[in-house]
């Protein structure tokens, strides 16, 4: 089993469509799924990456965005690190959900959770949201704005090493501090001695 | 017109690679006989015609073609004792058949015998709403009963693919297993009491209510599993499950057949009391479903296995956090690499497609030849490598799933057609590497007429002699499903 310092949890959200399973699969795979239909409910990755010198995990909730009814939605945001709110650029009514998805966020997701907000496609010609309103959005909730092209592989690998990296500051300094809150507390990589699912098919 | 049919029965045999049977000294079917079923069940309960027949005479499989003149559909347990009892004195061969959906050729006549139809024995007689134990007919079709108790708060303990055509009856007559055994347990513990008719008639009431009952021999157990060669079964007593109101499905990827047993192992460790299923399929039955039924890999890559584990309980919250955190804690520990979990309906749907659609999408290969296993769980996977470079070049495709939780493996080899060639590959040898490592030929489907001649390599000569002498005391004439089983 590899070694790792530090696991977050990240989970991405927002309306279908908006290429969430594209991210994640241009940034976990490399690749750009050509037709991909709509998630079934949640897909879980993990991908590994280095912040530093230290191997960092990052556990990558996609979730499906046409899923509007769901009972409960904690499962979803319990312990995760950062969220990830996706619109589509060329798409203003997925830019007009973003309200909704905070409110859902702020009902159920911890206060300390770190929170972005992407724009996606701007590999596309009929742009409908101009930077500048993405990112005064971002500024006006205090989220990381970034904007991406799943097809074109533009920003993606910066969207994800900019979370883990600030995860990855954020878990260091309340490692070292006393006080501090215990932040990501997944910390302690499991060795191979005292994981009981290696020792039991020795 | 029953002479001509005399003389062609006369001669019957069947001899095929698979099958090796001649007819036994059976009577054959009178006009007389006609006459007095016809008097006894009414007209329309009595098919004779050959086209009405042909349902009755053949497998869905298509591995047993009989030539019975005769189907009957009595709809009381009297019925049944009175035809048996006729049959009997005539020394005429019946075959029980409920849906008619087995899987090794146990509910379709070899020659002329005929065919005793549960159909109409199809009363869900009682439900008992405090404790859950129903009494049914025999014929009742296993959704339709798992339908009228959903209001009440109940649910059948047994789930199989063919529910919506598969009677109790037979479900009882086979043991049958599914994919809710690792939940419910098998029929021999939820199945409390049995009616059931003997070969001359003799009716034996057993239809006991109580989950406790130890009262001396527990008859009803030698019908669960039997195939219908000790008696019919009419009537059963049946503890129904707690219906849960909520499933959580999750479908997981794993690149080594090690951390297939580390989820399996941490799926019944951590999921215990809440987990309904536990199925495995490997990435050929998956390509399978996606060449021949245009299906989608679930996961955004290919794992050689894939693990499908669902959850179910009454309170929504505690059934999906339980698999979440199941799921997360087999990523983050490097058992799966990529997973997806569903609640909603269509998502728990669409994910439960992918491990149900496999045996549909193999049969449009050509020809499937099916094996139902139950292997030590270690070497789930020992059967298929063996039998890989035995036949490889003359099958199309070897694909492994089944219901991994209860250790019960469906191996399936295709071709394009059937060949006598490819099964002289595969049979004896896939049934004696099973019995070498203590595993069972046959799981969940039975020994029917396909498996007979491979018992022997499972049960020893006493044993076999023990299942003669009983079959032999239930049935002095052997009129009960003959060639089948023993």
């Amino acid at each position: 089993m590899e070694d790792y310092k530090f696991l977050f949890k990240v989970v991405l959200i927002g309306n279908a469509g908006v290429g969430k399973t594209c991210l994640v699969r241009r940034f976990t795979q490399g690749m750009f799924p050509p037709g991909q239909g709509a998630t079934i409910g949640v897909d879980f990755l993990i991908k590994t990456v280095e912040v530093d010198g230290d191997k960092v995990k990052l556990q990558i909730w996609d979730t499906a965005g046409q899923e509007r009814f769901r009972s409960i939605t904690q499962s979803y945001y319990r312990s995760a690190h950062a969220l990830v709110l996706v619109y589509d650029i060329s798409s203003q009514p997925t830019f007009d959900c973003l309200p909704d998805w905070l409110r859902e966020i702020e009902q159920y997701a911890s206060p300390k959770v770190l929170r972005a907000v992407v724009g996606n496609k701007i590999d596309r010609d009929d742009r409908e949201i101009p930077t500048h309103i993405g990112e005064e959005f971002a500024r006006r909730n205090d989220m990381y704005f970034i904007e991406t092209s799943a097809k074109e592989a533009d920003n993606v690998e910066k969207l994800f090493t900019e979370i883990a990296h600030r995860l990855t500051q954020e878990a260091r300094a309340s490692r070292y501090s006393t006080s501090g809150p215990a932040a990501p507390d997944l910390s302690q990589s499991p060795s191979k001695s005292d994981n009981p699912c290696c020792k039991m098919l020795q | 017109m029953w002479t001509t049919l005399r003389r062609s029965i006369s001669v019957s045999a069947v001899q095929n690679a698979r099958v090796s049977e001649t007819r036994r000294p059976f009577a054959i079917l009178e006009d007389s006989d006609v006459t007095f079923l016809q008097r006894l069940l009414g007209n329309r309960n009595v098919v004779t015609d050959t086209d009405d027949l042909q349902k009755h005479n053949n497998d869905w499989l298509n591995v047993c073609q009989g030539k019975s003149r005769l189907a009957l559909y009595p709809s009381s347990t009297n019925e049944v004792s009175e035809i048996l009892r006729y049959c009997n004195s005539r020394k005429l061969a019946v075959v029980p058949q409920g849906g008619n959906t087995g899987l090794v050729g146990g509910s379709v006549p070899v020659f002329d015998e005929i065919v005793l139809s549960t159909h109409k024995l199809n009363r869900i007689h009682e439900v008992a709403e405090l404790t859950g134990v129903a009494v049914v007919d025999s014929g009742v079709v296993l959704e339709k009963l798992d339908q009228h108790i959903a209001p009440m708060g109940f649910a059948v303990p047994l789930d199989l693919p063919s529910k919506g055509s598969c009677q109790i009856g037979g479900a009882i007559s086979t043991n049958a297993g599914g994919v809710r055994l690792i939940k419910y347990g098998s029929l021999h513990g939820s199945v409390l009491g049995l009616e059931a008719v003997l070969a001359d008639g003799t009716v034996l009431h057993g239809l006991n209510k109580m989950r406790k009952d130890n009262t001396g021999v527990d008859l009803k157990q030698l019908f669960i599993g039997s195939e219908g060669i000790l008696g019919v079964i009419t009537q059963a007593a049946w503890l129904l499950a707690p219906r849960a109101a909520f499933n959580s499905v999750a479908i997981v990827g794993c690149d080594s057949f090690e951390n297939v047993l580390k989820v399996y192992k941490n799926a019944r460790g951590d999921l215990s009391e809440f987990l309904s299923a536990l199925e495995m399929f490997d990435v050929d039955s998956l390509r399978c479903t996606e060449e021949n039924l245009v299906m989608k890999n679930p996961l955004g890559e290919y794992f050689p296995f894939y693990v499908l584990i669902e959850v179910q309980g009454n309170n929504h919250g505690f059934v999906e956090e339980a698999l979440h955190s199941f799921v997360e804690k087999v990523l983050d520990s490097g058992m799966i690499s990529d997973g997806v979990a569903a609640s909603d309906g269509k998502g728990i749907h669409d994910l439960w497609q992918c491990r149900e659609r496999i045996s549909e999408s193999i049969r449009l290969d050509g020809y499937v030849f099916k094996y139902d296993m139950s292997v030590p769980l270690e070497k789930y996977l020992d059967l298929a490598k063996l039998l890989k470079p035995r036949i490889d070049g003359l099958a199309k495709r070897i694909c492994v799933f089944g219901h991994m939780g209860d250790s019960n493996v469906h191996l399936n080899i295709t071709a394009e057609e059937y060949s006598d060639e490819l099964l002289a590959l595969i049979e004896p040898f896939v049934y004696e590497q099973t019995v070498e490592m203590g595993g069972s030929i046959s799981a969940e489907h039975g020994i029917g007429l396909l498996k007979k001649k491979y018992l022997p390599l499972q049960r020893d000569v006493q044993w076999l002699k023990t299942m003669r002498s009983l079959k032999h005391s239930l049935d002095s004439n052997g009129i009960l499903n003959p060639y089948k089983v023993i």
